[in-house]
């Protein structure tokens, strides 16, 4: 999962994107609403968080030229204006859920979950299921015939992702650009690896390789 | 205060009836004087005629009947005279045995009454000497017809002056009406400000009221002003404390303070404390509650909006529904009430099965506001301290807590009443009566 936190506050950043980073979500942050209008439209983020006060351009003016220009993504705005009537602009312009400051760490953590599901057509449960799997996003493990299996944290980004993107067929390329944020060295290899990994510990047939197209979450026993 | 049309009426009529009165006193004692005058002449020459009329007679002087007026010789037939000499009088056949006086000076008398018949006696009194001795001859007319005329001028008079004076009234009543209307307007338009159906008097009136409208206008502006701007302020101060506590909440939680537990949970519940009442406090303060007498509530305008909103938030799988009759406008502020129905309802969704319900409607007294859900509800013995523990604002609380506690500001604001109920569809029902304002 890829994430953009456009926040002006640098200590607030930091801490979001280092706990974000814990969770298994690669993040990118930006801290200009002008950058953010750009950046938004030309990375294929899976979530967005957004800053309302920002320099450079307005949270709900860059949140309004996304929507206008078609960007899907669903977005979490974060402001310190918590009024009822600043939440319902806010979601007017497009947002898809609005978390007010100060909040909880858990409590971001939460929405983000919710939202990615409710982005992925999935309904509203506590842990994320596909094919016979059940992912715990909080301890960061997987359930298989009741069984917990420890997960590695990139094992478990790569499976969330799968699994939420159960029966498609993604790329390399889509997977190295949806798990790691704009700084990382995207080196197809080390997905080989974690896939291996992922496949050794749940069984061959959970992830199926289609050649010279890409891999296919296929589940367990499914 | 009388109103402006009393005290002019009032003033109108008085100065009317007084001059009114003085002049038609004054016209009647000018035609009276003037018609004794023409009398007068008329009195003078019957006198002159009787002193004629006196001739020289064997046993002295004697009147020569022919040239007497035949009316001096009918009885009581309002013409009369008496002759004085030095020695004895004689009187015309006229007056019957009737006694009329000699008036004391020459000149014209009147107010004589000649019992019985009530004639009243216009006199003049002549004194000339002839024959050799001195006579004075005193001739009378009968004035009471002439009297009476007058009496009845008089009363058509005042007749007429009554029916001009209601008539001045009237016209004087429409006149006033007519100018005073701005006044009225003005009043109707403040009325309307009051009910939150405009927000700015109209400038177009007379120059005599332009002073009032354009200080009432500035002070609306004022208020509306400095409320947005103490708004904006607090905004920012909220900004201001909001970020960096929620640097520190993240930090209280996060892994670098494993180590330490209890100074996790100090931080954290006092940071809480923190939170709880900024976000109480900032709310609070920006409630605009009566001080803006323009602000009003479409609710057809506005309720979409906030129940997608509460929708989004609360996923597809609540059923949002409200009952509010059309082109409903609540006279408060947007903003207040936004926020009023936004807690309830956010409140009643995070508690509720399936199904939230909210209803306006307008009551005798003001409006009446309430959101029902089907979750589980409080159970009457808890309602009271549910509703306490809002109130109080160094305690912990959620869910029912902190929403409820910033309705019951706003509600305390405008002087309604909030009750907790149980539902009709089993769960909570939250019930706000707002008074009219």
């Amino acid at each position: 999962m890829r994430l953009l936190l456009v926040e002006d506050n640098v200590p607030l950043a930091d801490e979001l994107t280092a706990s974000l980073q814990r969770q298994g979500y690669a993040v990118d942050w930006l801290a200009d609403g002008r950058d953010a209008v750009y950046q938004g439209q030309s990375e294929p983020y899976d979530l967005i968080i957004l800053d309302l006060g920002l320099p450079g351009l307005p949270g709900l003016e860059v949140l309004a030229q996304w929507r206008a220009s078609g960007l899907l993504a669903p977005v979490l705005i974060l402001t310190a204006r918590g009024s009822w009537a600043e939440r319902i602009e806010g979601l007017k312009a497009g947002a898809d859920d609005y978390l007010s400051k100060p909040f909880h760490p858990e409590e971001l953590q939460l929405r983000i979950q919710a939202l990615v599901r409710r982005a992925r057509g999935l309904a509203n449960q506590p842990r994320l299921e596909a094919a016979g799997l059940h992912l715990d996003e909080a301890r960061q493990c997987v359930t298989r015939d009741g069984l917990d299996v420890q997960l590695t944290a990139a094992e478990f980004r790569l499976l969330r992702y799968f699994m939420l993107h159960p029966q498609q067929i993604l790329s390399k390329g889509h997977l190295a650009e949806h798990l790691y944020d704009g700084e990382t060295e995207r080196d197809s290899n080390v997905l080989e690896v974690h896939v291996n990994h992922l496949r050794r510990k749940l069984g061959r047939s959970v992830i199926e390789t289609h050649r010279g197209q890409g891999y296919r979450y296929a589940g367990y026993g499914g | 205060m009388k109103s402006i049309q009393g005290r002019l009426s009032l003033g109108l009529v008085a100065v009317l009836v007084v001059v009114g009165l003085g002049f038609a006193q004054l016209g009647l004692w000018l035609f009276e004087v003037g018609l004794q005058r023409y009398l007068e002449s008329g009195l003078r020459k019957e006198s002159e005629n009787l002193l004629v009329a006196l001739v020289r007679g064997p046993n002295g002087p004697q009147l020569d009947e022919r040239r007497v007026s035949a009316a001096y010789q009918r009885p009581l037939s309002g013409y009369y005279f008496r002759i004085d000499f030095e020695h004895g009088s004689w009187r015309s056949r006229s007056l019957w045995d009737l006694e009329m006086p000699k008036p004391s000076r020459p000149g014209l008398e009147s107010g004589h009454q000649l019992a019985p018949e009530g004639q009243q006696l216009l006199v003049l009194r002549a004194d000339y000497r002839r024959l050799g001795q001195d006579i004075s001859i005193s001739v009378a007319q009968d004035y009471s017809p002439v009297r009476d005329g007058f009496r009845r001028l008089e009363q058509i008079g005042l007749g007429l002056g009554l029916v001009a004076l209601l008539l001045i009234l009237v016209l004087q009543r429409v006149t006033v009406t007519r100018s005073l209307r701005p006044l009225e307007r003005a009043r109707r338009q403040i009325a309307q400000l009051q009910q939150g159906r405009r927000s700015q008097l109209d400038e177009q009136v007379p120059s005599e009221l332009e002073p009032l409208v354009a200080q009432i206008n500035h002070l609306l502006a004022h208020t509306e002003d400095s409320l947005r701007r103490s708004r904006n302020a607090l905004g920012n101060l909220g900004h201001a404390l909001k970020t960096p506590l929620a640097v520190l909440l993240s930090l209280a939680s996060s892994e670098r303070l494993k180590d330490q537990p209890e100074v996790r949970a100090q931080l954290q519940a006092q940071l809480e404390q923190i939170q709880q009442r900024l976000a109480r406090e900032l709310n609070r303060a920006r409630l605009a509650g009566d001080a803006l007498p323009g602000a009003q509530f479409d609710c057809d305008a506005e309720l979409p909006g906030l129940l997608a909103t509460l929708g989004m938030i609360h996923g597809e799988g609540l059923a949002l529904r409200s009952e509010v009759p059309p082109g409903l406008l609540l006279p408060w502020d947007r903003e207040d009430l936004l926020e009023l129905l936004g807690n309830l309802l956010d409140n009643a969704c995070k508690w509720a099965d399936s199904e939230v319900r909210l209803a306006i409607a307008q009551t005798a007294e003001g409006y009446r506001v309430w959101v029902d859900d089907d979750g589980p509800g409080i159970p009457e013995g808890a309602r009271q301290s549910v509703l306490e523990r809002g109130s109080r604002l160094d305690e912990q609380v959620d869910g029912h807590g902190l929403g409820l506690g910033i309705v019951r500001d706003i509600v305390e604001a405008w002087g309604g009443q909030l009750t907790l109920q149980e539902s009709p569809q089993g769960g909570l029902r939250v019930d706000v009566h707002l008074p009219r304002r």
